[in-house]
Parts: structure tokens; sequence; C-alpha cells
């Protein structure tokens, strides 16, 4: 037998499970600079490399302060479950961490949503719920699956509880305890632009208010996509009136950028910097480089999502240079 | 209490409304009688129990209404409980009091207001669908062999009348917009058109009990009947996805 004890630490990095690796002032996800493609040289610009969260996203951060709390009030548990309206990165999330403490998550996802991601949450131990929604837009309140998910736990509420992401005050917490003293402590204080995208809007607002709590100056800069978007995850500002956790008090200015150029961004970052970055990273990007531009001195935080493996089919529908059939690049033997 | 529009409250076998009995026979099994008050509610803003709430008035029950809002009104109210309970009811006997047949169009009126333009004619489709550009929204299996809409039909899609909370706009509001601004004569008589005939109650309502017009029907065959008959007049200023497309 093997004489091995295992203590967790940060240093070794050796965890007797998974939720240890979650990020915390002594844990934090990286903070990498941006060097070739950096605009302005007196402007550091550094990426938050979200996607070394345990479960691959910035979701990590809301999903696991979500989930402890319900855990904490013992609403969660052996046959009492999650459902969430979610196709993304907090399905992904809510289902790994869900199913690795002894319970579920019922995703309500829209139909239109790629195979690809039916098939993750799947792997996650989800339990798929696909709706239709494309009846005709109505102006009714919210969004289907939101209120398809509402329905399971307004109906069955011994059986689901619905972490709602768009209304649960602790995905702002998780940023106030998290994100926001990691990026603190990692610039030394010294952050003059924090720059994130629009989603739940729980990382803008909590690490929002824990910058201007230390140092009212730092700027607070939301980055949306234009009009007509696919960008996964992110919301414009005519989609905003989704969520409830958006405070625009923290915010110094919402900068649009033409979506199309989330896709393109992303690519030169993972050709230029070796940066593997999804596309809402490739936006908010973008929006740092112009205010890099224009300020030309500061020190900017970028939070970067999560990675490019999970948009290989949006990134070939905006380059389509990267279709790889019909190419006889190979050497043949 | 629950109906499916498309299983019980249509004819199974052919394309209509259920008939007199089948109608008795569905309210009686749910334990309505002639003089209970039934509240309509469903998905969509209400479209179903619209044409739900229209079925009922066609075969003359007196006290019924719909819930302002729908189920998703209800669900977003923090103290509206909902439940999984399957209620217990006893059957009763029922009996309809009149058929109303002037609140459904069929084919041949509609043919003939489109050509004397003597009734109000509103198309409550989607903006694409009324200009030719698609024939049904995306994903929905009930479609048409040609796109575009009725010769002289207003384009007044459905949700116009409802508020960002679901529920349906003032009258004042709606006055404003359907008669001033598109120009629907509250003195003449109206039909509504959609493309099942759902959407089309929801306006249908709107016209005869928010704004007040006397005459107006639902043409439930809408344009799945009407853009598949041969030799039909068709407006289709995009000029697109007709045929097999």
């Amino acid at each position: 037998m093997i004489d091995f004890i295992c203590y967790m630490s940060h240093v070794t990095r050796v965890y007797s499970d998974i939720f240890e690796l979650l990020p915390s002032e002594e844990n934090p996800t990286p903070l990498v600079r941006i060097r070739k493609l950096n605009p302005a040289p007196d402007f550091k610009l550094y990426a938050k490399l979200e996607w070394y969260n345990p479960f691959g996203s910035v979701k990590d951060r809301a999903a696991w302060g979500m989930l402890r709390r319900l855990e904490k009030k013992g609403k969660v548990g052996q046959g009492h479950n999650l459902v969430e309206a979610t196709s993304g990165n907090t399905g992904l999330s809510l289902a790994a961490m869900a199913i690795a403490r002894g319970y579920k998550l019922r995703a309500i996802v829209p139909g239109r949503i790629p195979g690809e991601k039916k098939t993750l949450l799947k792997i996650v131990g989800a339990d798929l719920e696909v709706l239709n929604d494309d009846v005709c837009p109505a102006p009714g309140l919210g969004e289907g699956s939101i209120n398809r998910a509402k329905s399971h736990a307004k109906a069955s509420p011994n059986e689901y509880v619905m972490p709602n992401q768009y209304e649960n005050e602790e995905n702002v917490q998780a940023h106030l305890t998290t994100t926001g003293p990691e990026i603190w402590k990692q610039t030394e204080g010294k952050i003059t632009h924090f720059f994130a995208a629009l989603g739940t809007c729980g990382t803008v607002t909590g690490v929002g208010r824990f910058l201007k709590s230390k140092n009212p100056a730092a700027k607070v800069i939301a980055v949306v996509p234009s009009e007509g978007h696919d960008v996964p995850g992110l919301r414009n500002i005519s989609q905003l009136h989704v969520t409830k956790l958006f405070d625009s008090t923290v915010v110094d200015d919402i900068l649009e950028i033409d979506y199309k150029l989330a896709y393109t961004r992303a690519l030169e970052l993972c050709r230029q910097e070796g940066l593997l970055a999804g596309p809402s990273s490739g936006l908010i990007f973008e929006g740092a480089r112009e205010v890099a531009v224009h300020t030309k001195n500061g020190l900017g935080v970028m939070i970067f999502p999560d990675n490019i493996f999970k948009y290989l089919s949006n990134m070939r529908k905006h380059h389509p240079e990267l279709e790889t059939e019909g190419f006889g690049f190979f050497p043949t033997p | 209490m629950a109906f499916n529009w498309r299983t019980q409250l249509q004819n199974q076998v052919n394309r209509d409304i259920i008939g007199r009995e089948a109608f008795e026979k569905l309210v009686g099994s749910a334990g309505i009688g002639n003089d209970d008050t039934v509240v309509l509610y469903g998905d969509n803003n209400n479209w179903f129990a619209a044409y739900g709430f229209w079925l009922f008035k066609l075969y003359g029950h007196q006290k019924v209404h719909l819930l302002n809002g729908g189920r998703v009104k209800w669900l977003n109210e923090p103290e509206s409980p909902l439940t999984k309970e399957t209620p217990n009811v006893t059957p009763v006997k029922y009996a309809v009091a009149g058929v109303y047949a002037e609140l459904r169009a069929l084919l041949p009126e509609v043919l003939q207001a489109s050509a004397r333009q003597d009734r109000n004619l509103v198309d409550v489709r989607s903006v694409d669908e009324f200009t030719g550009k698609i024939i049904a929204p995306p994903n929905l299996p009930e479609t048409a062999q040609r796109a575009g809409h009725i010769p002289n039909a207003k384009s007044i899609p459905w949700s116009t009348a409802v508020s960002p909370d679901g529920t349906f706009k003032s009258p004042e509001e709606l006055n404003r917009i359907y008669v001033q601004e598109k120009g629907v004569d509250p003195a003449k008589a109206s039909i509504a058109y959609c493309r099942i005939g759902e959407r089309s109650s929801h306006t249908w309502f709107v016209l005869k009990y928010l704004l007040g017009i006397a005459d107006v029907k639902n043409y439930d065959g809408s344009w799945t009947e009407y853009g598949n008959l041969i030799g039909a007049p068709i407006d289709n200023p995009s000029g697109g996805s007709n045929g097999a497309k």
C-alpha cells in the first residue's frame, strides 16, 4: 500500500477533490499580459484566463456561489435537483458540480442551439429539456426557456429549485468575493481599467462594486456586441432586460463593438499570443484595445470568459477559411 | 383543467373546429356547467386561450374570460402558486345554448371582403409572413404553397396589442394604434386572420372586446387555407418564398 495522504495545496497543486480547485484570492485564475497585439505600449493589458477554472469557464464562480447557498439552505441533495435555463457555460458548471455532489441539473435549452452543446450537457450528467422557442417572437415576460424553468420550480418545489443566474444575488457575490479581490491582489491595487462583457451581468456588477470600493477612480467598462450578434452568452443593450443584476452605477462606460470582430480577435489571440481564447474574449479584447489606444497610459484587466474549443462551428461560420474539407495540404505518401 | 387546442378543440379528421356535440362532451366532462364562469389562460400570450375563448363564444357560453397576461404573467407573480395536481371533476350535462356562427369567417366571405374592400381585413402575422419573405415562422410545420397576403389586408401583427408584461395594452392605446395609425375603421365589420387561426383569435378578441367593434369574425382557415388555393388572388410584395422552397 502506498502511504500518501493528500493535503490540499496550491503550491504542489495536489487536491482531495475538484472543488478545492475553485478560485479564490489564494488560488486566482492567471493574469497573462498581452504582448504582440497590444496597440499602446504604455497601456499594459492583462487577460484573466477564466478557462483555468476547474469546469472550464468564468461561470464556475457564479455556479459555485449559487450551489453553495442552496446546499447550506438544504434545498438541494438526493432527489432535490436543480432546474435552470441554460445552454452554455453555466449549465456545464452546474451540471458537473451537481452530479459530483449527488444531485442533478435539468437544463432547459432552446431547440436552435448546436447539437454539440446539448451533447456536452448530457456528458456532464444533465437532463435535457429541449424547447421550440421560435414561435413568432413574443413581447411577453422573459424568455420561453426561463419561464419553463420557473414553471418547474414553482409547480414542483420539492423536486426542483432554480438557481436563476439572472436574478440570484449570489452570482454578484461570487465576483465580489473572488474575481474582484483576485484582480486587486494580482495587480497590487494598480488596476486602472476593468473590461468585461454583459450576460447575466454578475461579473461586471460584482467586480465593479469591489473595485469601486477600493478605488472609485478605477474605470469599469462593459463591452457589448452590436445588434443581431451571435456571440454565445452575451447580451447587448436591447437584450439586457432579461437580467436583474445589472448595476449601472458601477459601470463607467458601455462600448458597443461590431460582433464579427469577436471572432477575428479571438483568432488573432490564438495565433499571435498563444491564448486560445473564445469569441467573447475576442470581443472584450477589442473593447480594451480601443480604450488603450485613446487612453495611452494605464493598467487594464480583461475577463477572458472561456477558451475556443466550444466554438468551432461559430469560428468556421465567420472564418470560412478554417473549413477543413476540400483542401489537399497534407503530403501524400 | 387543461384543454389541448390542437387535439381537443379541433376536429381530428376534417380540418374544422370541434362540432357542437363534441364541444358539449368536452366541456361537460370537464365539469363545466352552462352557468359556470370560465377563465381561460395559456402560453404564447394567450394565443391558444383566445382560440378557446372564441370557441366558447361561438357555442354560446355566456360567462367566459381571458386571464390578462396568460400563464406567463401568472408565473412571474411572486405570490401566485402553480401545481401539477390533476383536479377531481364531476362530469355534468352541458348543452350548447346556441351557435353564433357570425363570429367565424369562412372562405367565400373572405374572398368577398378582399374584393369589395368593405370590411377591415386584418393580417396579424409577422411582417415577414405578410410581405411574403417567409411562408411560416421557422420550425412550424403548418405551411402553405404560396407566400404573401390576401389583397387589401392590413398588416397589424398580433403582438401590437401586447405590453411588455404580456397583458393587453389599454383600450386608449389600442384605439390610437389600430384606428388612428393603422386605419382600422371601427364602423366597419372586421375579419382577422393569421396562419392557422390562433394568433388571429387573439386579435379577434382585441377588435371585438377591447376596441368594441360590433361585427368581428375570426377567419380560422387563415393562410394555411388561403395560401393553398388554386387561383386565389395574392399580394406578395417581396416576391419570395413561393412554391416548394
